[in-house]
């Protein structure tokens, strides 16, 4: 066990940061978000680390909180800029943001290093202390799944103006997204960056918004245990996929095009689709058994309706001529 | 006493100030007036009933009333405070609940998930019984509020199940258990019988008969002119946006004008139909 771990440790971290990422771009979304701007928070997270470790040698949980807080509060800007748009628009604009990011570091000279970035980010940053960060996220993130917020975030989601009607202010539950996924994409960025020692304006690309996104639709978007499973798959089928050498690339898109085509709940859909169905063969058998079927069948008319047409057909005068 | 019952308080027999009032509410999308100039008062604790042809601006009504479209004209008084700047979600938050004309339920969500939203209205506390930690807490045993909508509904025993398996008449029920459980002091409904059977519908008018006991005051959005006598205290009728009518429901039906916009109009084309069909029917026979 102990060999198999050294000898895949950089694919563990790697899952640990695949699921921050994932989860960065999967929490908006869960509200209706279209925003892909975790991506841009895992580079501002990445920047933000590299730099307060060389300049100030600070230790690896300071350095995470400070890209994490800084990310926040730029998705915070970022909400209150973007509150206008939806959909499509909201998601172009949150690529733009990335990719502007992009040229930021590219052309940001000493502060960001330009176009080879920043090397040297040293400091001691622990198993635990990565396994620490992520479960503390997971298990905030599950709770919010479930309960009053997890309703409330349904509703914001699936109908907003009934969400307003129920009294939930969207657009703070909106702007929240954006906090959110700024405090989860810059923890992903500041982790990564502790762990290669390396950042550079080609690891915070276009790419990541594609393996983010990836991650989620294969998974499940609508819990992070989808977001769980895009990143244990999208980490580990390189290297599997590494024994078919060139044809790799292919399985790989084939694999990606086939589950969202045909499983467009992702892993989690299918699991949850399947144990409802269960369920509710169950359920259903049980209401009939107890009498109940009218419920849950689209009823006809009940005997009073019946009635009420017996009387008009021997009233009307075609039926009086028949 | 559960909270939403709390919430919905006896009628104030000494204040007859009205929950609700508008004054010359008019909201136009561009060239159409789709409510023009509406005025009119809702006294605590009576059910008000909205009767028109589709198309009048029932439905527009509603939704100026909770905020979801934006005033042209007119100002609204809830309480008697000021009421046409405030936020959709603050409407809800001072005591107005409503059901849509379409069912809207959260399909993800089940019967009580879905009751359970509209008690969350009433923040942590009310939804999980602790107002800190707790409030990521997953909600097993519902409040009393809740479990007192579901019985109120006639849902008991259907909680697990989401709303795709349920009748649309039961889809209809679940809309009003949310907006009981919201514990509100007014209570919009647009036409929450649509789909119901007759018995269901009895159920319903009974239900609503109750709540108005209560203290709690309604205003019913309906084509059912049978539930309206029998549910309404006070009706009014609409057409092109325009009020045309007012009064105790029997009396209302008897204006020329709203049998000329509504009853009288469906019912001469029904018995036109008849009574073609029948002369057409018995030419035949003669040929």
């Amino acid at each position: 066990m102990s060999g198999w771990y050294d000898a895949n440790l950089v694919l563990v971290q790697s899952t640990f940061v695949g699921l921050l990422l994932a989860l960065s771009v999967q929490v908006p979304l869960r509200m209706g978000v279209f925003s892909f701007a975790g991506v841009g928070s895992y580079a501002i997270g990445a920047y933000t680390a590299a730099i307060v470790v060389i300049r100030w040698e600070a230790p690896a949980l300071l350095a995470i909180a400070a890209g994490a807080l800084l990310a926040s509060f730029v998705g915070w800007l970022l909400a209150l800029l973007l509150h206008r748009l939806g959909g499509l628009y909201l998601g172009m604009a949150t690529v733009a943001f990335d990719l502007i990011l992009s040229v930021v570091t590219t052309n940001g000279g000493e502060l960001t290093g330009g176009p080879t970035g920043l090397f040297g980010v040293i400091a001691d940053i622990s198993m635990a202390q990565i396994i620490g960060v992520t479960l503390i996220v997971v298990l905030l993130l599950a709770a919010s799944e479930r309960g009053r917020i997890g309703r409330r975030v349904e509703a914001v989601r699936d109908d907003p103006e009934l969400a307003a009607a129920m009294g939930i202010n969207v657009r703070r539950y909106r702007q929240a997204a954006f906090v959110v996924s700024g405090l989860l994409g810059g923890c992903a960025g500041a982790i990564n960056v502790l762990l290669r020692t390396t950042v550079g304006p080609a690891d915070i690309g276009f790419g990541l918004v594609v393996l983010a996104l990836t991650m989620i639709i294969i998974g499940g978007a609508k819990s992070w245990l989808g977001a769980l499973i895009g990143a244990v798959v999208f980490t580990w089928l390189p290297s599997i996929l590494a024994v078919v050498g060139e044809w790799q690339q292919i399985i790989y898109g084939t694999i990606v095009a086939l589950a969202a085509i045909w499983v467009p709940g992702g892993v989690l859909g299918l699991v949850t689709d399947a144990y409802r169905g269960i369920q509710q063969r169950r359920r259903l058998k049980e209401l009939a058994a107890a009498g109940a079927a009218d419920v849950v069948e689209d009823h006809g008319a009940d005997e009073e309706d019946l009635a009420v047409l017996e009387e008009l057909a021997q009233e009307s005068p075609v039926e009086r001529q028949r | 006493m559960t909270a939403a019952v709390e919430r919905i308080s006896a009628p104030d027999a000494v204040d007859p100030r009205p929950v609700l009032e508008a004054r010359d509410v008019a909201v136009h999308y561009g060239g159409i007036k789709a409510v023009d100039g509406l005025s009119f008062a809702l006294t605590p604790g009576k059910i008000f009933g909205i009767l028109g042809p589709n198309g009048s601006g029932k439905s527009t009504l509603l939704a100026a009333l909770t905020r979801l479209v934006p005033l042209t004209r007119g100002g609204l008084i809830f309480d008697g405070e000021e009421f046409h700047n405030v936020s959709p979600a603050n409407v809800a938050r001072k005591g107005v609940a409503r059901t849509f004309q379409t069912v809207r339920l959260l399909t993800g969500l089940t019967v009580l998930e879905n009751v359970q939203l509209g008690q969350d209205l009433h923040g942590a506390a009310a939804a999980n019984g602790s107002p800190l930690l707790r409030r990521l807490r997953p909600t097993r045993t519902p409040s009393a509020g809740v479990s007192e909508a579901i019985e109120r509904t006639r849902l008991a025993g259907l909680e697990k199940l989401r709303p795709g398996e349920l009748s649309y008449g039961t889809q209809r029920r679940v809309e009003i258990a949310r907006a009981i459980a919201m514990g509100p002091r007014l209570l919009l409904l647009d036409e929450p019988t649509a789909g119901m059977s007759h018995g269901e519908r009895r159920e319903i008018s009974e239900l609503l008969k109750d709540l108005r006991s209560e203290g709690l005051t309604q205003l019913l959005v309906e084509h059912d002119v049978q539930m309206m006598l029998d549910t309404c205290d006070y009706v009014f009728v609409m057409n092109f946006g325009k009020m045309i009518a007012e009064g105790s429901p029997a009396s209302v039906v008897r204006e020329p004008a709203v049998q000329e916009a509504y009853i009288g109009k469906r019912w001469r084309e029904a018995a036109d139909r008849q009574a073609g069909g029948g002369e057409r029917d018995r030419g035949d026979e003669h040929a």
